[in-house]
C-alpha cells in the first residue's frame, strides 16, 4: 500500500476499499471479449489491481462493455445494469459503443450507448490493447477520488430520459421501472 | 466420382446448367421447381449435409437467387493428397415479388433456421416451414434489411439519430 494514501484510508475507508476491490461483469457482445482472457489470466493478472470477475450482476460493480452493441443486446444489457448493486461503474471497450465505430451506418447495431444507460469512462480503439482496461480502472480510481464516476447517481436522477430512450429503441420494455416514473412524463412516452 | 455423378444429374433432370469451377466444386442452377427433386436425389448420392442455404438479390435482373451448398460426412479432406471433399452448389432463382419458395425441412431438417433467417432478411416466404418466426432481429422493418433497395443510411438517421442524448443537469 501506498503510505501516501493512509490519510485517504483513514478519511473514507469504505470507498476507498471499494475502489481497491471491483469486481467486474463483462458483457460478451463483440469482438472485444477476446481481450478479456489475457487481462484476467496470468499474462496481465488484472487481480493485481483487485479486479476480479464475478458471476452474476448482482455481485458485481463494474461492468465492462465489450464491442458492438446489437438492438438484441442492448435489452440484456440494460437489465443487466439495473441488477448490479450501488455504487456501479460502466466502462464502454473498443469504439463501436462511443459512436457505432465501423458499424456506424448499420441498420441493428446500437450508435451510442450512453443514450440508454451512463457511462464513465471510454476504452478508444479498435482493438484496445489489454494493457488499456487496467489504465483505464486506474484512470476510474482518480474519477472515484474525486467523486467524479457518478454515473449511477445520474442515472437514478435522469431515469425518465433513460428510460424513454430505451423504449424509443426497443418499443415496448417488458419490465417495470428501476425508478419510480411520474405520470405525466409516462403519457409523453408513447 | 465427379464427372459421372454430372451426367448422371444432365440425364435425370431437364434444363440444368452445370459447371465445374473447380476439382471439387459442382455448380448447378436449375429451375426452382426441379430444385426439392434434386435436393433429394443428392442426399440419396450420398450428399447428406446442407451446409448452407443462403439468398442474393440480384435487384437488377428482378430476382433473388437461393442458393444450397450440399457435402458429404463422410467424405473427409485428404491432407496428404490435398484433395478436398466435393460441395455442391445448387442456385435456383425465384422472382423478386411476392417472393416464394417451398421449404426444403422435410428434405434436410437443419434448413430451419436458414429459412428462418431469409424469411426475415429477405423476405421470402417458405411455404410448409412451421415455425416461420422472427431469428435474428428485434425491431419492425418495413423493408426486410438484407434486401438492396433497404437504404441503411436513411434508417439510421431516421431511428436512432432522433434519439436524442440525455441531458444531464449540472447541480
Amino acid at each position: 500500500m501506498d503510505r501516501n494514501q493512509i490519510t485517504k484510508w483513514l478519511k473514507a475507508p469504505a470507498k476507498m476499499a471499494n475502489k481497491y476491490s471491483l469486481h467486474v461483469i463483462y458483457f460478451c457482445t463483440g469482438c472485444g471479449i477476446i481481450e478479456i482472457p489475457p487481462v484476467i489470466t496470468s499474462r496481465w493478472d488484472a487481480e493485481r489491481f483487485g479486479i476480479i470477475p464475478v458471476a452474476t450482476p448482482r455481485q458485481a460493480n463494474l461492468f465492462l462493455i465489450t464491442g458492438y452493441v446489437s438492438v438484441k443486446t442492448l435489452r440484456p444489457i440494460i437489465r443487466t445494469y439495473e441488477q448490479m448493486l450501488e455504487p456501479k461503474y460502466v466502462i464502454g471497450f473498443g469504439s463501436c459503443p462511443i459512436n457505432g465505430g465501423m458499424y456506424w451506418d448499420s441498420y441493428n447495431t446500437i450508435k451510442h450507448l450512453d443514450k440508454y444507460i451512463p457511462i464513465d469512462g471510454w476504452i478508444a480503439g479498435c482493438m484496445p490493447r489489454p494493457e488499456a482496461i487496467i489504465i483505464a480502472v486506474t484512470h476510474l480510481w482518480t474519477l472515484i477520488d474525486k467523486e467524479m464516476a457518478n454515473g449511477y447517481k445520474k442515472y437514478r436522477e435522469n431515469y425518465e430520459a433513460y428510460r424513454k430512450n430505451q423504449e424509443m429503441a426497443l418499443g415496448e420494455l417488458d419490465w417495470p421501472p428501476l425508478f419510480s416514473v411520474s405520470d405525466k412524463s409516462r403519457g409523453n412516452v408513447q | 466420382m465427379n464427372k459421372s455423378l454430372k451426367e448422371k444429374l444432365e440425364s435425370t433432370f431437364k434444363g440444368l446448367r452445370i459447371a465445374v469451377p473447380e476439382e471439387s466444386r459442382i455448380a448447378v442452377s436449375a429451375e426452382s421447381d426441379n430444385v426439392l427433386a434434386i435436393l433429394r436425389f443428392l442426399k440419396d448420392a450420398g450428399f447428406n449435409h446442407l451446409a448452407l442455404l443462403s439468398a442474393v438479390d440480384w435487384i437488377e435482373d428482378n430476382v433473388f437467387e437461393l442458393c444450397f451448398i450440399l457435402t458429404s460426412y463422410m467424405q473427409n479432406d485428404d491432407e496428404v493428397t490435398g484433395r478436398q471433399s466435393l460441395h455442391i452448389i445448387l442456385k435456383t432463382k425465384i422472382p423478386r415479388k411476392e417472393p416464394q419458395f417451398k421449404t426444403a425441412t422435410g428434405i434436410f431438417p437443419n434448413a430451419e433456421p436458414y429459412e428462418r433467417e431469409i424469411h426475415e432478411l429477405f423476405g421470402i416466404k417458405f411455404e410448409g416451414h412451421k415455425r416461420l418466426i422472427p431469428l435474428l432481429l428485434e425491431r419492425n422493418y418495413e423493408i426486410p434489411p438484407f434486401r438492396k433497395d433497404f437504404d441503411t443510411r436513411k434508417y439510421v438517421k431516421e431511428v436512432f439519430d432522433k434519439i436524442p442524448s440525455v441531458e444531464i443537469e449540472e447541480k
